[in-house]
């Protein structure tokens, strides 16, 4: 009998499904992988597990019962826990509390700070040696670094001692030595018959520790297969699936002129929070796309190119000259623009007009003071039409607008004054598929115009179709160059999930 | 020579490790500061029958800061806090006034002001930790409601307490003024609180309120109780004023309440929830006390002293944020 039994979890936010047919069925006493692309439903299908995401539908049997997971308090009693992607951790408060903030010691009315002390010191001897400098029971979190924090977490996962562990991505910041640890830990709760979720986008760590592997795909659970009857090729091809394997070719004209183009964008050993040693050169009128799993640097080396996020090491050549990103006005005056997929937070300006929403970057590249409606008007027309932009009148307020039309705005903005490299970061995320269409148009028109463009996609047949090389990034680096005809989805998810 | 030698290497950050560990330390400094400027300008008020003044008149807002402190650990804010004060102040003093001038009278009044005290608190936790409704606003909207019961108890200001009640509050026990006894008590309250589950609780909601409801605790009802502790102290504030004041007043209250934030702020704890101590915001309290006796004490001209008040404040938060950001970089 299974462990835990999970048939037909279903979610959806508003208009996305997030999971349509998650299926999983977990045995004591094995380390069971999840595997999926981006925005497959690993992280959906965990949560809907630790009950901090509410099924549209679904069965959970635990033991041969089932049960209704109401909340993360419900999923503790029931005995489940669950190491968060994105951590849960108070950063404020020391190491110690937070492994037992759960379930807190207690004496009489007042917490039992030595009990707690005790308790949290055993999870944290457990990783005793590579911890690192700086981990201590009495540490702020906020003062660890992102590995130890993760171990925090892991710590605080363990110390439910539950008989159901989920982890979703415990690994992503953890160097060698510590996921080796990791690795002896899951083994021991092994074999004291603990059943165990692990997400890793490392292919080599799967493979280490994992018995049963699940694969995800748009969604649904796709097969299952123990880890010993498969290899790596093969997970891969699952989660492929039947697509054509090659991607529907980009225009090649302008791979092509590749060599004789000039180079508009040139990186060199860039480092800043989250990414290092990142090196690529952008040629005018190329199209450069970033690949890999969600989060892996790539909308931070895009941010810190727009200036907007840190830089600590490295250089970058801007049309032949020196740039130096210092902050987002510097980086547009020197010709740089940049949309990012979160409109809400970096793109529009909210509760204003239409017009005030094209026009910015125009006043701000012109030292504009003052300007008349009806110029603006003027200017913004060809801007907005190019992306065949449908709205009432300039002087309506961009709420009006769906957001697949405020994104299209928030790009026209930057298509009054041509900037030389345009820089998109996800900008799809969450607008349907005829705008979608219209925008990827436009992007290959501006590219044979001879405009240099570096795109992040977290869909990968996006990525695919559009770009005339991709990069793959994997823990802030990037791992593997794909050109020509290398460009497939099976070279891209082997590439994402290679070792680091 | 030897002593170089035998002083051991300072560990770095460890200034740093140390105000972390005890945020209050800066409004500990400026504090102790005010104090002897104080001194220098009027030695009387260092005196004992000076600090007894100081404290018996401004014990109302220590309280309050006090619970005011306990919402804004979990990311909340009260802005009715001055308005439970104000409605627990006319509550007492009215309930006092029905059952005559005895002990008996003036306990059961204090068991009532609590009890209205801790309403108002589980009001306010409904509206923002069930409602979801912005903190800042629905304590807002019913600050208005508080002081629109207080003003139907009690259209008038000027019903006088009992004498039981005042002369209690300014006499002395054992040759030691009462207020002090009561700062003792406050001080035990206050250790014991700091070590309950809630204080931790309220603390890692305030942190990550996401965080905290994926590891399970129940954030609804920590929120709650936060509110409900801070509306039990805004009783006992009401009850020092109702001492210092000897009266009943509908208004007393209202203005206490951003005084409360203030103090909160100058006591070294986010706003934003998460991090500080209740020991800051009653020195974050006494501060603002402080600036006041001292702007009258240096002889500002009435028409001037707001404005130096409100100078003295801006100073001494920007002195506390320096000072913390000075020992934490």
């Amino acid at each position: 009998m299974a462990k835990l039994k999970i048939s037909g979890a279903r979610k959806a936010y508003g208009a996305t499904m997030a999971l349509s047919r998650g299926d999983l069925e977990l045995q004591a006493g094995e380390v069971h992988v999840l595997i999926g692309s981006n925005g497959s439903g690993k992280s959906t299908l965990c949560k809907i597990v630790a009950g901090s995401v509410k099924p549209d539908s679904g069965d959970v049997v635990l033991d041969g019962k089932a049960v209704t997971v109401e909340g993360p308090r419900a999923a503790k009693a029931l005995g489940i826990g669950i190491f968060y992607q994105e951590l849960s951790l108070a950063a404020r408060r020391t190491v110690e509390e937070n492994i037992c903030l759960p379930d807190l010691s207690m004496n009489g009315p007042f917490v039992d700070r030595t009990a707690l002390s005790e308790r949290a010191g055993r999870y944290i001897a457990l990783f005793e040696g590579v911890a690192g400098e700086g981990f201590a029971a009495d540490a702020r979190v906020d003062a660890l670094r992102a590995d130890q924090r993760q171990l925090v977490e892991i710590m605080k996962a363990l110390a439910t001692e539950a008989p159901v562990l989920i982890f979703d991505e415990p690994t992503s910041a953890l160097d060698r030595a510590q996921v080796d640890r990791f690795f002896e830990i899951l083994r021991r709760l092994k074999t004291e018959g603990r059943a165990m979720v692990f997400i890793s986008h490392r292919m080599d760590e799967i493979f280490a520790i994992g018995d049963r592997v699940t694969v995800l795909r748009d969604g649904r659970t796709v097969g299952s297969s123990r880890i010993a009857d498969t290899s790596p090729q093969e997970v891969v091809r699952m989660m492929v699936g039947e697509e054509p394997s090659l991607a529907a070719a980009a225009p090649q004209a302008s791979v092509a002129n590749e060599a004789k183009r000039p180079l508009a964008l040139s990186v060199s050993a860039l480092a800043g929070p989250g990414f290092t040693d990142v090196a690529f050169d952008v040629r005018q009128g190329e199209i450069l796309g970033l690949g890999g799993l969600h989060g892996q640097g790539q909308s931070a080396v895009l941010r810190a190119l727009f200036g907007a996020a840190p830089v600590t090491a490295g250089s970058v050549t801007l049309d032949g000259a020196a740039y130096r990103p210092a902050n987002p006005r510097a980086a547009i005056r020197a010709g740089l623009a940049y949309v990012s997929g979160d409109r809400g937070r970096d793109g529009v300006i909210h509760g204003r007009t239409i017009l005030e929403n094209v026009t910015p970057i125009h006043f701000l590249r012109n030292g504009l003071k003052l300007a008349s409606p009806s110029a603006l008007r003027a200017k913004a027309t060809p801007a907005v039409d190019a992306l065949k932009t449908k709205f009432a009148g300039f002087s309506h307020p961009i709420g009006s607008l769906s957001g697949g039309n405020q994104q299209k705005i928030v790009i026209a903005r930057w298509l009054i004054d041509r900037p030389g490299v345009l820089l998109l970061d996800d900008p799809t995320k969450g607008i349907d598929l005829s705008a979608k269409a219209d925008l990827f148009a436009l992007v290959r028109k501006l590219a044979a115009e001879g405009m240099a463009i570096v795109l992040y996609s977290s869909e990968d047949a996006e990525l695919l179709a559009n770009s005339d090389r991709i990069l793959v990034f994997n823990g802030g680096r990037i791992r593997r160059s794909l050109q020509g005809a290398e460009r497939t989805r099976f070279n891209l998810y082997e590439a994402a999930y290679e070792a680091a | 020579m030897v002593d170089a030698v035998a002083k051991p290497p300072r560990e770095p950050g460890s200034v740093k490790r140390f105000i972390e560990r005890y945020p209050f330390l800066p409004a500990l400094a400026i504090m102790l500061l005010l104090l002897a400027l104080n001194g220098i300008w009027q030695p009387r008020s260092v005196s004992l029958v000076g600090i007894t003044g100081l404290v018996k008149t401004y014990m109302a807002l220590m309280l309050l800061a006090v619970a005011q402190t306990y919402v804004v650990y979990a990311g909340d804010i009260d802005l009715s806090a001055g308005a439970i004060v104000s409605l627990v102040n006319v509550v007492i003093v009215a309930a006092m006034a029905a059952m005559g001038d005895s002990g008996f009278s003036v306990i059961a009044a204090m068991a009532i002001g609590l009890g209205v005290g801790l309403a108002c608190g589980l009001v306010n936790g409904v509206v923002v930790a069930t409602f979801r409704l912005q903190a800042i606003v629905a304590t807002f909207a019913t600050s208005i409601f508080f002081t629109g019961l207080a003003l139907w108890i009690m259209p008038v200001a000027g019903t006088p307490a009992p004498a039981t009640f005042w002369r209690a509050y300014g006499g002395r026990i054992l040759e030691i003024p009462f207020v002090f006894w009561a700062a003792a008590v406050l001080a035990l309250i206050l250790y014991l609180l700091a070590r309950t589950r809630l204080a931790l609780q309220l603390l890692a909601v305030g942190d990550d309120a996401q965080g905290a409801y994926q590891s399970g605790l129940p954030v609804t009802a920590i929120r709650m109780r936060g509110y409900a502790l801070c509306g039990l102290f805004a009783a006992l504030a009401a009850f020092c004023v109702t001492g210092d004041t000897a009266s009943g007043d509908p208004l007393v209250g209202g203005k206490m309440t951003l005084f409360s934030v203030a103090a909160v702020v100058l006591g070294g704890s986010a706003l934003a929830g998460g991090y500080g101590t209740v020991v800051g915001s009653v020195f974050g309290a006494l501060i603002i006390g402080l600036i006041n006796s001292l702007v009258y004490f240096v002889g500002t001209p009435s028409e001037w002293q707001n404005l130096v008040q409100g100078l003295a404040i801006l100073v001494a938060l920007m002195a506390g944020i320096l000072v913390g950001r000075r020992a934490r970089s």
